[in-house]
């Protein structure tokens, strides 16, 4: 009897994936062996996990692409690049965490859905079809839901949860429903089979193929905050622990933006005529509505939320120039986004006292007398997002914009410059509270080196991409590279 | 790798930009002390200043080529490139703002008494943005010192202005960064245009046709009018003037408002020759508004500052009016008058700044008689009344003779809807305006009797203040006499300029595009 030709899976890929899902399951396990003073050792083991995952996925990702489970999941640079940055994202969230979690919970099953959610993400970054997207799609938002009413006892959280939960589920039923368009037309969910089968398909598919894509962006639009599915962000936002919501503003945003590229440029090519009018109405709505909207706001997180929205519609020019400049200005922007957004929310947390956080833009009045330290790092972090030289924030614009004029759209590069100038004010308006106003309350900072360290690390960032932006530059360009 | 012009074997350029940077960030993280912070900063801004006369002492006046050029890449997958070199034009400005800045570090040295330490560094860090937009020759490196100098600026207007600084520092940044990002897009059009590139003498080099000088044209005005500032986008200046502390106001008006008419000299008129010929009468409109009218707006202010924030507005009037005519008179006059009137303007403020520092009142009608408690002082204030009337043996009379008498002959040049002669008796109408509004203002503030309680308390000035007047007068008088050291400086740069801004680009914008037209039917 000749033995059974049984061939194992190429695993190498999932290596990362493997690892962060054994030890979410690790974190749930030891918590329950920690003596309630020292859950926040489980934060520790969360980040160790996501420094090592990054170390994992640079030994294991190749400068080609490469592809295991029969085409259900792809590593390239690009998905390389993303999850780096989405690793950056979630330790940096549960360095905020550690000190909050303390007081506030002390639960395991935090960092639990944290490293879960990062899995999502993962998952999405990899995803060359609509099963694995959608799959990673759900795991991450399952775990968001979870964590923005994560302080059970507090309404305003709850609400927010569940707000975004009904709505996010509902997007992602609309997703599912345009995904089924898009297989009913090309009997295949694998993007690049579902890109050629949609090239070829005749005129009477077509109403259902522009059903497909317009559900498909509908869908994937609300993961990424776009207006006009926008609505839930300034409420999440708000209503989620502070920590959370510096997890939930940049690591979802890189898997949601790279899906979304992938999706567009390997299973939407033939439709590139339409989705670049859909999505250029959209971008100058949402540019309109972030930018707009956030004068408006006087708790810092629900502005950071419409900041976000602001950013997005930046970002999205990106993905409309649909060049590799463009999809390399996307992961460029991100990453100088990790930094800025970041080490934002890293002082809002340090500034938490007795159950009110500094979450009120008047409680950061006078902060530059008191702590010119961390005043000077919120001052550099906001020149950035309002995209002012010599810091990254800057450069993140121009390459997303130099990308947009290239492509033909340089009317669309003023539209956005015209609101960056009116995002430059609520930034500045901040600025005056930290700077030119003098002390209203008590501050009473919580004092964590590891936190502290994060608003050293990430101002520093900040400033080194803004003098020298050259290296992360060639880092994307020569990550999209392959895409395309 | 090109061939760098550069006579010295160092990079003096990136010494001058980056020295006070250098400087700030040692006092930032080792020195502790105010005195010291005090002293430190001030040595910072005198050895940048003396590493700047290097630059004087070694410049060539006979050619037109920039010098001292350095050359690094920067971005390469955008061809940014960190590329320095200055010429005629560029040189005087670098010398103004280094020694400006000394000169506001010694006029702060008592009156800024909170957050020594941040204001010393806001000043160094603008002292970096400010050399860095004069030596760039690559338009992002411009473009990027242009926009970095906002954030010191709002800074020291925000923290450390008057009752109104909120309102006037946000109002400030927001008209200039409006004004700045169409200057981005234009840069970023203009890069796809010409061949992937920011260079900015190879983009004066590249023959664009009129449609895309035209909108180029406008994407910087924008920008270098609201800086200037123009009327009607001047809104911004008497207010972010009147709430700066006086060392602000004084870089503000001596250095800040040449940035934009820098602008036009540097990219306007030789990138887009055609477009600024035929923009000549919207200009000479706008210069002509802000010389009359805002002369007449400035009669009437009753605040010290805000009044010599319209006279700013009225000179650089005259300025935008010299470089638009086209001729080497007007447009030496229009660079002479900008140095002149950064020492005059600067000093004005500085005399403000004495006064406010006693009374703290900027208000006209609260002096009167200060002569008889500080004749010094009245002696210095009304030499440079003088000066920014513009009597003879004044610095800024030279600059507004050459004007006038440039724009007067510009007529063989260049045709207008009205006679330049006649645009010309217009400007000089100003002259006696800015008489009116200077000695009006000097002869309530100084001159009568010595009513008020307060008045008379005032002490006169100290050393120090003399002391940071003594270079002022000097140099008003020397260049009002004796021009010639200047003008050798500045004179082969703009014949350079004026043969680029008079040259027109259509001829070989269309034999370009004809001949890409031939290659694209070649192709197909």
């Amino acid at each position: 009897m000749t033995p059974m030709n049984f061939p194992l899976p190429n695993v190498v890929p999932l290596i990362p994936e493997m690892f962060v899902a054994v030890m979410a399951m690790v974190v749930l396990m030891w918590d329950l062996f920690l003596p309630k003073e020292r859950k926040h050792w489980n934060g520790y083991l969360a980040i160790v996990t996501c420094i090592v995952a990054g170390v994992l996925t640079m030994n294991v990702a190749t400068a080609e692409s490469v592809s295991a489970f029969y085409g259900f999941f792809v590593l390239d640079p690009f998905a390389a690049y993303a999850k780096l940055l989405i690793y950056a994202g979630t330790a940096l969230a549960i360095i905020i965490s550690l000190d909050y979690m303390k007081d506030e919970f002390g639960v395991g099953e935090y960092y639990t859905l944290m490293l879960f959610g990062m899995l999502g993400m993962m998952l999405m970054a990899s995803a060359p079809n609509f099963v694995t997207m959608y799959l990673g799609l759900e795991l991450m938002a399952l775990c968001t839901y979870v964590l923005v009413g994560f302080q059970r006892d507090v309404l305003r959280s709850s609400e927010a949860s569940l707000k975004y939960f009904i709505l996010g589920s509902l997007a992602s039923g609309i997703l599912l429903y345009g995904i089924s368009f898009l297989y009913g037309v090309t009997g295949s969910f694998d993007f690049a089979e579902v890109g050629a089968g949609l090239a070829h398909s005749g005129s009477g598919a077509r109403f259902a193929v522009l059903l497909g894509l317009v559900f498909v962006v509908s869908g994937l639009a609300f993961k990424i905050s776009m207006a006009p599915f926008h609505m839930w962000t300034p409420d999440a936002y708000e209503g989620a622990p502070t920590p959370v919501t510096a997890y939930m503003s940049v690591a979802p945003k890189v898997a949601g933006f790279v899906i979304l590229i992938r999706v567009l440029a390997d299973a939407l090519p033939s439709l590139q005529v339409e989705y670049v009018t859909i999505f250029t109405w959209m971008a100058v709505l949402t540019m309109a509505v972030g930018n707009l909207a956030a004068i408006a706001q006087r708790n810092i997180k629900r502005m950071l939320a419409y900041s976000t929205i602001g950013h997005v519609g930046f970002i999205i020019l990106g993905v409309i120039a649909g060049n590799v400049a463009g999809y390399a200005g996307v992961l460029v922007y991100m990453t100088v986004y990790l930094f800025m957004n970041m080490g934002i929310f890293a002082v809002i947390v340090l500034m938490r006292r007795d159950g009110i956080q500094g979450e009120l833009l008047d409680d950061f009045a006078g902060l530059a007398k008191v702590r010119p330290g961390y005043a000077l790092a919120m001052g550099l972090y906001l020149f950035s997002l309002a995209g002012i030289p010599f810091l990254g924030g800057f450069w993140a614009k121009y390459v997303v914009f130099i990308a947009v004029i290239e492509a033909g759209h340089l009317y669309l590069a003023i539209i956005a410059l015209v609101f960056a100038v009116v995002g430059a004010f609520y930034y500045l308006r901040v600025v005056k509270y930290i700077y030119f106003d003098d002390k209203r309350v008590d501050f009473n900072f919580v004092e964590n080196r590891l936190m502290q360290a994060t608003v050293v690390v990430t101002a520093i960032a900040v400033v080194a991409i803004g003098i020298y932006p050259d290296p992360v530059i060639n880092i994307c360009k020569a990550a999209v590279s392959g895409i395309i | 790798m090109m061939e760098l012009n550069n006579v010295l074997g160092f990079p003096i350029l990136t010494w001058s930009i980056f020295l006070p940077t250098l400087g700030a960030l040692f006092i930032w993280l080792f020195i502790r002390n105010e005195s010291a912070v005090r002293w430190a900063t001030l040595g910072v801004t005198v050895v940048t200043f003396l590493l700047t006369l290097l630059l004087w002492k070694y410049f060539d006046n006979s050619t037109a080529h920039m010098q001292f050029e350095e050359f690094h890449p920067w971005i390469e997958a955008f061809n940014v490139n960190y590329r320095l070199g200055i010429d005629g034009i560029s040189m005087p400005f670098i010398l103004l703002t280094s020694l400006l800045t000394v000169i506001c570090i010694v006029s702060a040295w008592d009156c800024i008494k909170t957050r020594v330490k941040e204001y010393m560094l806001a000043f160094l860090i603008l002292e970096t943005t400010l050399i860095g937009v004069f030596a760039s020759l690559d338009a992002i490196l411009f473009y990027f010192f242009w926009e970095a100098m906002l954030i010191p600026m709002f800074l020291i207007i925000g923290v450390w202005g008057g009752k109104n600084r909120v309102y006037a520092t946000i109002k400030f940044f927001l008209y200039t960064l409006g004004g700045s990002v169409l200057m981005l897009v234009a840069l970023l059009a203009m890069y796809f245009k010409a061949g992937h590139t920011f260079d900015i003498q190879a983009l004066m080099a590249y023959p664009f046709d009129f449609d895309w000088q035209f909108w180029i044209w406008i994407g910087f005005f924008v920008a270098f009018a609201v800086k200037v500032p123009m009327w009607p986008v001047h809104t911004w200046l008497p207010d972010a003037h009147t709430e700066a502390p006086t060392a602000g106001s004084v870089i503000l008006a001596g250095i800040l408002l040449k940035m934009g008419a820098y602008g036009f000299l540097r990219f306007s008129l030789p990138i887009c020759p055609d477009a600024s010929q035929y923009f000549v009468p919207f200009i000479v409109v706008l210069s002509l508004v802000a010389v009359v009218y805002i002369s007449l707006v400035a009669m009437m202010q009753t605040d010290m500052k805000r009044l010599i924030a319209y006279s700013s507005i009225a000179h650089m009037g005259f300025v935008t009016l010299g470089t638009f005519m086209f001729t080497q008179q007007a447009l030496e006059g229009a660079i002479f008058g900008m140095i002149s009137h950064g020492f005059v303007a600067a000093a004005l403020f500085l005399c403000v700044g004495v006064l406010y520092d006693r009374m703290h009142t900027r208000e006209i009608g609260d002096y009167g008689g200060v002569a008889n408690v500080m004749p010094v002082f009245a002696a210095v204030m009304l030499l440079f009344c003088m000066a920014n009337v513009a009597l003879p043996g004044a610095s800024a009379f030279v600059a507004e003779i050459m004007v006038l008498a440039g724009t007067f002959s510009a007529d063989q040049l260049y045709e207008m809807v009205i006679s330049s002669k006649w645009v010309a008796v217009m400007a000089a109408i100003s002259v006696v305006l800015s008489a009116c509004y200077t000695l009006w203002m000097y002869k309530r503030v100084v001159m009568g009797d010595l009513v008020k309680d307060k008045v008379k308390a005032m002490p006169d000035m100290s050393m120090r203040e003399l002391g940071f007047f003594a270079p002022l007068i000097v140099l008003v008088l020397w260049l009002g006499l004796y021009p010639l050291p200047v003008l050798d400086v500045i004179h082969v740069s703009v014949t350079h300029l004026i043969e680029q801004a008079t040259t027109t680009k259509l001829h070989a914008a269309q034999a370009l595009a004809q001949a890409e037209m031939l290659q694209h039917a070649v192709i197909h």
